[in-house]
């Protein structure tokens, strides 16, 4: 992880050396540069263009019809987005996702910031970092089927139970609380990953900081929430910006969480979910503008949280 | 300050037990996977924490033939191949322009391309859907590549414009003054400083397409599905016969080994890709 410190050194000589050459205006190299930028960029922008922006703008326009994907396209202005805020199945969809951002967010930095300070100095530590990370390179799907036999009634987990002599095991795999065992799932899946970013910037704090903090006698409590923190801010505050959007994407697991039932219930739907079961139903009239619709209220989540979330965790930057 | 050792604080071995603990359930999860692949499955129920006594290959003889794991591990490996391949040549010239020039027009430009990390993938499936169909590349190994080839594109150009604005600019004017080209520049200087940028978003995009749900299912529903529909179809096929629970860990480990040897050999690459660039 050190990799991250010779980077920014290395990018900011590079660009001073660009602006240095930009006023000569003559060097070979720069009419070079400049000559090659389109056909250089095009071809990426042009199938980006094509295969992503139009999409998005595609997606906002038919999120205004009424269209089954076969017949004709029937106007229906805003209605769309009114069924959206009508429809008890939506909301439940959004308030998963919501739950997932908001209280998964909140865990998972918890247990990542905790799991950071544990591995500082410790043994093994590059491997245990390893270990924890390895799981948010998975398919959910193989997490969500394998808790289908870890929890099953006869499975390990209650087998264990059992031996420890509870006689009543929770029902794991019920629709109740289908949506609790996935957001579990996830928050056990991704801790991995944050705590990896979190270390690499608390590892940059100078260790003069914790010894003068504790020479002044500074508990832990008081090192983490006056060095560690404000010094790892930045990372965090991007950290949940990629937490917001890789939240509002879940899908896979609500698909796939359990066997018993590969068509999931409401009840642990996401707005993932929701659009795809709307567009792509399994024996109903595909409703593609309804699911615009609902894919255009997710984009429009991740961009006023992450907007919000720039603002809030927006700090003076701290030169250490 | 202080001489004698000092004895670790109560709450740091409760952490490091925690941290153990956490280490132990991820290994031991894959670990058993993979054994239970090898086991029947009413043995499997009788004793859940057993080990395998015969080891039943049966289990991925069925995965790999019956369950349709074989063809849809090949179709994820051309995918996701051809699409991360295709995703760095159109990214590589792109982020390198992006890069090296800065005016409005390409800081605009790269603002435009870290735009779509922010899109959640249901944003698109309709359209894309809707637009694939219309040209009949649905269902279709050509349709998913272009598909993966775009959603690939925001971040490869983004973790690649880090990887080329850490060239030195030294190198490209020597072969200037040589008397190179610019595209040859671009191939013989600056690739090869970048080969480690180059693998390292190769691998991050072809572990992304390995994964890739939402648009597989959506796109692949006929024969030529990947290997997460492979498992999808797999439960849904087991629904009412009973769970044949040998077969369908010994299908997971097939979608889990590539990634576990692809982790262990290059590990280290992979979690860079994937933090590096995030500290900025």
């Amino acid at each position: 992880m050190t990799a991250t410190v010779p980077a920014p050194a290395r990018t900011r000589g590079s660009r001073a050396g660009a602006s240095r050459r930009s006023g000569t205006g003559r060097d070979p190299l720069e009419r070079q540069q400049r000559r090659l930028f389109w056909p250089f960029a095009a071809p990426a922008l042009l199938f980006y263009t094509v295969l992503f922006l139009v999409p998005i703008a595609y997606s906002a326009y038919i999120s205004l019809y009424k269209w089954d994907g076969m017949g004709e396209k029937t106007w229906k202005g805003f209605g769309n987005y009114q069924t959206l805020i009508d429809d008890p199945t939506f909301h439940t969809s959004l308030e998963n996702t919501l739950t997932i951002l908001v209280v998964g967010g909140l865990v998972t930095f918890a247990i990542a910031f905790a799991l950071t300070l544990a591995l500082r100095e410790m043994w093994g530590r590059m491997f245990a970092r390893s270990a924890l990370f390895f799981p948010c390179l998975v398919n959910a799907m193989v997490f969500g089927a394998s808790a289908g036999f870890i929890f099953h009634p006869s499975g390990p987990v209650n087998t264990a139970l059992r031996w420890a002599g509870v006689d009543d095991p929770p029902k794991w795999l019920s629709t109740d609380n289908s949506f609790s065992m996935i957001t579990a799932i996830v928050i056990w899946s991704a801790t991995g990953y944050y705590t990896t970013i979190i270390m690499a910037a608390v590892d940059q704090i100078p260790p003069y900081l914790y010894e003068a903090a504790e020479l002044e006698g500074a508990s832990a409590w008081g090192k983490f929430r006056h060095i560690t923190l404000p010094l790892s801010w930045d990372v965090v505050s991007v950290c949940a910006v990629l937490w917001t959007v890789s939240s509002v994407k879940i899908f896979e697991i609500v698909l796939l969480f359990g066997t018993a039932n590969t068509n999931p219930s409401v009840k642990s739907w996401t707005t993932a979910m929701y659009v795809y079961q709307s567009a792509f139903p399994q024996s109903a009239v595909p409703k593609l503008g309804l699911a615009a619709a609902a894919a255009i209220v997710s984009l429009l989540m991740v961009a006023v949280f992450t907007l919000a979330l720039r603002r809030l965790m927006r700090r003076d930057p701290i030169q250490f | 300050m202080q001489i004698l050792p000092r004895r670790p604080a109560p709450l740091k071995i409760v952490g490091r037990g925690l941290v153990w603990l956490l280490v132990a359930v991820t290994l031991l999860l894959l670990a058993w996977v993979f054994l239970t692949a090898l086991r029947d499955t009413r043995d499997i129920f009788q004793h859940p924490f057993g080990l395998p006594t015969s080891p039943r290959w049966h289990n991925f003889a069925k995965a790999w033939n019956q369950g349709g794991f074989s063809k849809a591990a090949l179709s994820s490996v051309y995918v996701a191949t051809v699409a991360s391949v295709l995703a760095i040549v159109l990214s590589a010239p792109c982020a390198y322009a992006l890069v090296r020039r800065r005016n409005r027009m390409s800081n605009a430009l790269t603002l435009v391309f870290a735009m779509g990390l922010g899109v959640p993938g249901q944003v698109l499936v309709v359209p894309l859907f809707v637009g694939l169909a219309k040209v009949q590349l649905t269902n279709s190994y050509t349709g998913l590549i272009l598909v993966y080839t775009a959603l690939a594109l925001p971040f490869t150009v983004f973790l690649l414009t880090g990887f080329f604005a850490s060239v030195p600019r030294v190198l490209e004017e020597a072969a200037a003054i040589d008397g190179a080209s610019g595209v040859r520049t671009f191939v013989q200087v600056v690739l090869p400083v970048v080969r480690g940028g180059l693998i390292t978003a190769f691998l991050l995009q072809f572990i992304a397409n390995w994964n890739e749900t939402l648009f597989a299912v959506v796109l692949m529903q006929g024969d030529k599905g990947t290997l997460p529909v492979a498992l999808i179809g797999f439960v849904q096929s087991q629904q009412f016969s009973g769970m044949d629970w040998g077969a369908l860990f010994a299908g997971m480990t097939i979608i889990l080994a590539p990634l576990v040897a692809l982790f262990s050999w290059l590990g280290t690459r992979i979690i860079q890709g994937m933090t590096v660039g995030i500290g900025k």
